[in-house]
């Protein structure tokens, strides 16, 4: 079945791919030895990780009197990131539960990679309250169990234990999608491979044979994985949201953080997303799946989610003034004019002026444009979350207390140390799977490859 | 059939549903009138609100579309213009509420009586509404609504325009296309702004004291899923006059699809935005939660029931959004529903200025619950809705016959 297709669709597959070259192309960076240019990136990785190690076992050991929080500012540097790696760890799930139900056809170029980005962050995202709790060997009583701990019992009034819920449900459906897509792709490289190797790809792909029952038990699964989904792209970020805006702290209490958060984490994952694909595209020869055109589509919902960011931060600050309520008033001054100034001037022209120049259609399809811009609003997207948290934080109701917080070594390790993490973990995962989906992508090679669509196509399909 | 034609019998049914609703306003003027003919201006406000909403989201629900490549409406896209299009009586009966303003014909707007910011009986001066008085003013209300409504107006017209000309003249190159994408683009940032701005001004600044930051969102998607809920009415009604047979149940199926996920999509915004007052019990905050649950309690579960429950567990099921019958009363439901939560949002508040912040919210139709007149209105306004969307659709053809993506849209399948 061939779709019709307007005519003036980008194709989204493009070098006359016809499918067995598909499965050879993506298959290969699995089946050749690594690149000096990925044992030189998985060094640089690992020792942020070794070093990340490092810094966690000097906060237990230390105690959180080892980073610069105080009586006045108790969250910092620890919950920013928290906040931010959730927020990158949007992006995968949204694009394959929530586009594929609005059936964006690009999104089987990129859905792998982003939703494996995706639970990378959201792992890198969880190791923050645990280690804020300075007794991490006290982590488990964040779970509600019957217990003997007389009254300790967790509390189900507080968003921090909704939080808990969350997160670690978003983070077990995510992996399960993730996981169930691969699965008939573990079954394409076993297929090609030999001894040992076919063997584990084998058990990883459930010996999967292909046969029309496991496609169609995969097919209902991934509906219903789906369906489970895309509530739960909104839920994370509106209960992480729910972690400031159920207090009565002006500045965190608004009730536009739900929705403005859910959008400025779309806005940041994507932003990753473009970081990681545009170096993978070069480095794993896939520039035929994720081409100029799934780039631009992407800078698009960029644009889009950055300008919905702007749109509330400005309603943020018109209500402020337009409520009357001084303290609330006080708290934007001090976000605009007090002492962290810079974070809120970063934040602003990271994330909402800078991105306009993705109107440019010129821009959006530039290689390097996009690369700088992404870099740009990660860096804008961890200021909002500072921005919220410390500056808020810095100048409460007694002036008494106002204070200042700058990170020590071991906070700014911690963070470093996540990013280790995170690309370790996305590295080997470029190793081990494909990292476009290969039965997706043939789906759609009949109406959006190149021989079909745009100018080169071939005039008698 | 492509080209709608406007039968006469049709015009008189509407035009009979006009009059009926100007008995039914004109009634108000009189029955239950408390001095300032609060029920009659607040009716005319409430409708006015809705349906001139209603077309805003249809020009952004184009613009949205167009912006966003899709393909699968195109072929009934013409119903959108038309939809849009109706920003201009919409403009022209917002123009009589703020001739109200300027004459002192109504009472629907504390911060507009002139006594608000002067200090009462006992020397008190509203320190609040006069912190706001740089924004809550008649200069700002009338230039506002005439700037952003009139904006809204001249994209609804160009699009149109570029949409109807290409029926004419459109090439392979696709120049009328690539017009309509590029002021789709521009719009929309545009929209996302002051749809915000004129929310304050006609919506949120009746309880003018109070505020919420997502207050703009929350009233802007109860207009989208009215408009996609009046949208699919209109569908099956133009289909069962044989109109539009290439619209499928296909169409019909992703139709409700957006109505049922904004429908959710609405509900989380409700929920977001009364869960977070209610935690804190910030008194400035929850006096509006608070009014409403405890003297509109029949609107203020019954919106939920309606706006929520009802296309939840109706149209989660693949077929019920296939069945024109299911999916017409699930649509007439959430329509009159979301007509209803903007009648929640306006008239405790109107009636607590009305009364000075001195009565009792006692039962009351319309207040507590539209009556019958209330609904009287509401068939007129919809009836003249109706008429202006028919004698537009009548205009041109139905099907944009040089839209790139028609043969996409004409092989729809979900």
């Amino acid at each position: 079945m061939s779709a019709v297709v307007s005519p003036i669709r980008e194709p989204l597959i493009i070098g006359h791919k016809d499918y067995h070259q598909i499965t050879e192309d993506i298959c290969a960076p699995t089946e050749k030895t690594p690149s000096l240019m990925w044992v030189i990136a998985f060094s640089i990785s690992a020792s942020l990780l070794a070093f990340y190690v490092f810094c966690v076992g000097w906060t237990i050991w230390v105690g959180i009197g080892s980073w610069d929080l105080n009586r006045t500012i108790n969250w910092g540097w620890d919950i920013t990131n928290f906040v931010w790696w959730v927020g990158i760890g949007h992006a995968g799930t949204l694009i394959s539960a929530i586009l594929l139900l609005f059936r964006q056809k690009w999104r089987t170029g990129v859905n792998r990679a982003a939703e494996a980005m995706t639970i990378f962050a959201v792992m890198c995202a969880g190791q923050f309250p645990l280690i804020h709790m300075g007794r991490l060997w006290l982590g488990f009583f964040i779970f509600p169990y019957p217990n003997t701990r007389g009254p300790l019992w967790v509390n189900f009034n507080s968003p921090l234990l909704w939080d808990v819920f969350a997160i670690s449900t978003y983070f077990t459906v995510s992996l399960l999608f993730w996981y169930t897509g691969l699965v008939p792709d573990l079954a394409t490289v076993r297929d090609r491979a030999k001894g040992l190797r076919r063997k584990l790809y084998d058990m990883a792909s459930f010996s999967w044979n292909g046969s029309a029952k496991h496609w169609q038990r995969w097919e209902s699964l991934s509906l219903i994985l789906a369906g489970l989904a895309t509530p739960l792209v909104l839920s994370v970020h509106t209960i992480v949201s729910f972690d400031f805006a159920t207090s009565v702290i002006p500045g965190w209490h608004t009730t536009i953080f739900p929705p403005y958060f859910v959008a400025g984490a779309i806005f940041s994952g994507f932003a990753m997303v473009q970081t990681l694909m545009l170096i993978a595209r070069k480095v794993l020869n896939l520039e035929e799946y994720i081409t100029i055109e799934h780039i631009d589509v992407m800078n698009k919902v960029i644009l889009l989610t950055g300008s919905i960011v702007g749109v509330a931060y400005l309603t943020e600050l018109f209500i402020a003034w337009y409520s009357g309520y001084i303290y609330e008033q006080f708290a934007f001054y001090n976000r605009v004019m007090g002492p962290y100034w810079w974070s809120y001037l970063g934040m602003m022209s990271c994330n909402v002026i800078s991105p306009q120049i993705f109107w440019s259609r010129k821009i959006r399809r530039s290689i390097w444009w996009t690369f700088f811009m992404s870099i740009f609003i990660n860096i804008g997207m961890w200021f909002e979350r500072f921005v919220i948290i410390a500056t808020t934080l810095a100048r409460d109701y007694l002036p008494s207390s106002w204070s200042y917080y700058s990170p020590t070594w071991v906070e700014i390790g911690l963070f470093a140390g996540t990013l280790g993490l995170f690309f370790t973990l996305f590295l080997i995962f470029t190793r081990l799977a494909p990292v476009v989906a290969i039965a997706e992508v043939k789906s759609i090679l009949k109406g959006y490859g190149d021989q079909y669509t745009g100018e080169n196509a071939n005039q008698h399909h | 059939m492509n080209q709608f034609s406007f039968e006469s019998k049709q015009k008189s049914v509407l035009i009979g549903g006009m009059i009926l609703g100007l008995i039914c306003l004109a009634a108000t003027w009189w029955v239950g009138d408390d001095g300032h003919h609060t029920r009659f201006w607040s009716n005319f406000l409430h409708n006015s609100v809705f349906f001139t909403g209603i077309a805003f989201l249809a020009l952004f629900i184009n613009t949205a579309f167009t912006t966003a490549l899709a393909g699968w409406h195109v072929v009934f896209k013409r119903v959108f213009e038309a939809y849009s299009l109706f920003l201009i009586p919409g403009l022209v009966l917002m123009l009589v509420i703020i001739a109200g303003i300027w004459g002192h014909f109504h009472h629907l707007y504390h911060w507009a009586d002139p006594q608000a910011l002067l200090p009462n009986e006992e020397g008190y001066i509203d320190e609040i509404l006069t912190g706001k008085s740089g924004f809550l003013n008649k200069y700002w209300y009338t230039f506002g609504t005439l700037i952003i409504v009139g904006m809204w107006i001249f994209f609804a017209l160009r699009l149109r325009r570029f949409s109807v000309e290409e029926d004419k003249s459109g090439t392979t190159d696709y120049a009328h296309y690539k017009k309509t994408r590029l002021w789709s683009a521009i719009f929309l940032p545009l929209a996302g702004f002051s749809s915000a701005a004129i929310v304050w001004q006609w919506v949120m600044s009746t309880d003018s004291h109070w505020y919420s930051t997502l207050f703009a969102w929350y009233t802007t998607i109860s207009w989208f899923v009215a408009a996609f809920a009046s949208i699919i009415l209109l569908m099956i009604y133009l289909k069962s006059k044989g109109y539009y047979e290439n619209v499928t149940d296909e169409h019909m199926h992703d139709l409700g699809k957006y109505l049922f996920a904004f429908s959710i999509f609405w509900t989380y915004l409700w929920f977001s935005q009364y869960m977070l007052i209610w935690y804190s019990n910030n008194g400035e905050e929850t006096i509006y939660f608070h009014l409403r649950r405890q003297n509109y309690p029949v609107l203020f579960y019954g919106n939920l029931v309606l706006n929520f429950l009802v296309p939840f567990f109706v149209l989660m099921r693949n077929d019920t959004k296939r069945k024109f019958g299911t999916l017409a009363l699930v649509a007439i439901l959430t329509l009159i529903g979301h007509w209803i939560d903007f009648f929640l949002m306006l008239k405790p508040g109107i009636r607590e200025t009305a009364m000075h912040g001195h009565g009792e919210h006692t039962f009351a139709l319309g207040y507590s619950f539209p009556g019958v007149l209330e609904f009287g209105i509401l068939v007129g306004f919809a009836s003249g809705f109706l008429y202006f969307v028919f004698s537009k659709l009548s205009q041109a053809s139905l099907v944009p016959e040089n839209d790139p993506y028609l043969g996409e849209s004409l092989h729809h399948h979900v």
